[in-house]
């Protein structure tokens, strides 16, 4: 089967399954314990996708464009003829999909206006607002110490990761790792990567204030494991956009591997590793801030002790040195950047 | 009495993983210290062939026997990267886009042939030995840039890089000079600075040389044989004076008309 047609499948499966599922619910209200019986449920919802699939392929036999055919279907089948949007069923199949996921995440997330709008909710944030709005700059030294934890802590982090990224990053790259040794292990280190970008950085603070304690080192170590994973990604994709020619031209000189790397490539990314490592470090000072939250150490891990006892006006003083660094930050990396294009 | 050829290829095949046939089987000689020249139309197989023999891309089969006097190998046998490497010090090569590394210095750059002699570590920290930039500055002096030696590689004109890659081929010290249409991307003047380079190679340094060219003026004025490559099969071997209308409608297909440089 052609590979278009499994995403075509897949996608109208899921649409329409989301929408039998729905309605279902409606119309049964089912107690939570039901909900909660997963075995049931689940078998319940794969039977609806299996009615799915078989509707759209029932639907695309009749020459009628689903939503997934509109979208996957190979350039050469795509119609010449133009149809007004409203007399197709692609268009109303996507409308019905917004609209019955629009209805059941305002249902889902509890969406109010009445709790936005009602008055003790309302006093409360005037409150906060007025707190946050007359900064109690009586902390503002302990407020600047802690951030340059937060900034030194980010920076650490940045630089141990740049050697490792920076090896991994030839060793993860297609056009180096050539043959099917080098293949293999490619793709291994892509896969590590990838999974080790889909933990957040929040996650491996946790981990890492179990294992070192609290503190600035934890947030530190969740950091720089972070900017590991996603330093070589994008090293590695930079080093698979090289040009050929001076790989060719070194090599042909009688050069090994190595010195093929280091002279041929090398000269190539430096520019735009310089460039992403500055990138990364604006990031790390904004990511250390929330990991502080979790007890990463640094400026955040202040501010949840502020928050904690309600002391608005010290939460204020925070959020503007907060402020004023990250704009400082990505002003000064958009510069360089700049430059060194 | 008979010299045994420098490079004898015989029934040289390649073919890609992409099922392409860029050689079907060429066999020819290269005699030492000639100035010889591989003319046909572009995807005909002549850059394929260049690069099968000093191993930038692996031959399908056949032989690339070399022999200088001393030693006689087939190139298209050998496996070891220390042989590789013993290959690419005895055949040199300059390609069509220079190939130079743009961010670095000219002297830099001709410093790259001494790559293949220099240990690995050393070659990392750039500790070339004084005796190797002696060499470089004097192959720098012999294509006559030496004045350019500390500028960057990528603000110097075509031509003058062509000269740097030059440089950089002679500093391995070859015995063969391969070139993969070293004036196609030069204009008609420069062109001709950089051909008169390569004769002087040829003459003065008794380097032997396999160009690639697509100019039958070019070809005339410089080449002392010829060979010319249609669709991966060689269809002409002999002397660049003998190539007549009928042999060039042969090379280059009926109605091909000679463009003339000056």
């Amino acid at each position: 089967m052609k590979s278009y047609v499994i995403r075509r499948s897949i996608l109208d499966g899921f649409t329409f399954a989301f929408l039998i599922a729905s309605l279902a619910v409606w119309i049964l209200n089912p107690t939570d314990e039901q909900a909660l019986n997963m075995k049931l449920n689940v078998a319940l919802f794969g039977a609806a996708f299996i009615v799915g699939t078989f509707v759209s392929h029932v639907l695309t036999m009749m020459n009628i464009t689903t939503l997934g055919e509109a979208l996957f279907q190979p350039p050469y089948k795509k119609s010449v003829v133009s149809i007004p949007w409203y007399k197709t069923f692609s268009a109303w199949h996507l409308i019905v999909l917004l609209v019955g996921l629009m209805i059941v995440s305002i249902i889902k997330t509890k969406f109010s206006i009445n709790e936005l709008l009602n008055e003790d909710g309302f006093d409360g944030a005037i409150r906060l607002f007025k707190g946050i709005g007359s900064p109690n700059f009586d902390i503002l030294p302990k407020a600047i110490i802690n951030i340059i934890e937060t900034i030194f802590m980010a920076f650490l982090a940045t630089a141990l990761a740049i050697p490792f990224a920076f090896v991994l990053s030839f060793v993860s790259a297609k056009n180096v790792m050539t043959g099917n040794v080098g293949f293999s292990i490619y793709l291994a280190m892509r896969t590590l990567f990838n999974v080790m970008r889909s933990i957040e950085a929040l996650v491996w603070a946790i981990i890492f204030s179990v294992w070192v304690g609290i503190g600035p080192f934890a947030g530190m170590l969740a950091l720089m494991i972070h900017s590991i994973a996603s330093l070589a990604k994008q090293y590695s994709e930079m080093v698979e956009t090289v040009s050929e020619g001076p790989i060719e031209g070194v090599q042909s000189c009688g050069a090994n591997k190595l010195q093929t790397i280091w002279y041929a490539i090398v000269p190539q990314v430096v520019l735009p590793y310089v460039s992403f490592t500055v990138y990364r470090w604006d990031i790390n000072v904004r990511m250390a801030t929330i990991i502080g939250l979790v007890g990463g150490g640094g400026i955040g891990t202040l501010l949840v002790q502020y928050q904690g006892q309600a002391m608005w006006p010290e939460v204020g003083t925070i959020i503007v040195v907060i402020a004023i660094v990250v704009w400082a930050m990505d002003q000064a990396s958009a510069y360089i950047r700049e430059a060194l294009k | 009495m008979s010299v045994k050829p420098i490079l004898s290829i015989k029934n040289l095949k390649k073919t890609y993983p992409n099922g392409v046939q860029a050689l079907k089987g060429v066999s020819f000689d290269v005699k030492k210290g000639e100035f010889l020249v591989v003319i046909g139309l572009s995807g005909s197989g002549k850059s394929t062939m260049l690069r099968c023999i000093n191993r930038l891309h692996e031959p399908t089969s056949g032989n690339i026997v070399f022999n200088d006097g001393n030693t006689e190998k087939d190139l298209a046998k050998i496996e070891k990267p220390a042989e590789i490497k013993w290959l690419r010090q005895n055949v040199g090569m300059i390609f069509q886009h220079f190939n130079l590394i743009p961010r670095h210095s000219v002297l830099s750059n001709v410093l790259m042939g001494k790559l293949s002699k220099t240990s690995t570590l050393k070659s990392l920290f750039g500790m070339f030995s004084d005796a190797d930039v002696a060499d470089a500055m004097k192959y720098l002096k012999l294509v006559g840039i030496a004045d350019k030696a500390h500028i960057r590689a990528d603000q110097l004109s075509g031509g003058q890089q062509q000269r740097v890659a030059i440089a950089r081929a002679l500093t391995q010290n070859p015995q063969i000079l391969l070139a993969d249409e070293p004036v196609a991307s030069l204009d008609p003047a420069t062109c001709h600075v950089v051909m008169d380079y390569l004769r002087k190679v040829n003459q003065e340094l008794g380097i032997t040389i396999v160009c690639n060219l697509h100019f039958l003026s070019l070809v005339r004025q410089y080449a002392t044989r010829v060979v010319a490559l249609k669709g991966g099969e060689l269809v002409y071997e002999g002397d660049p004076k003998n190539i007549d209308e009928a042999w060039f409608e042969k090379i280059y297909g009926a109605g091909a008309k000679e463009v003339h440089i000056s």
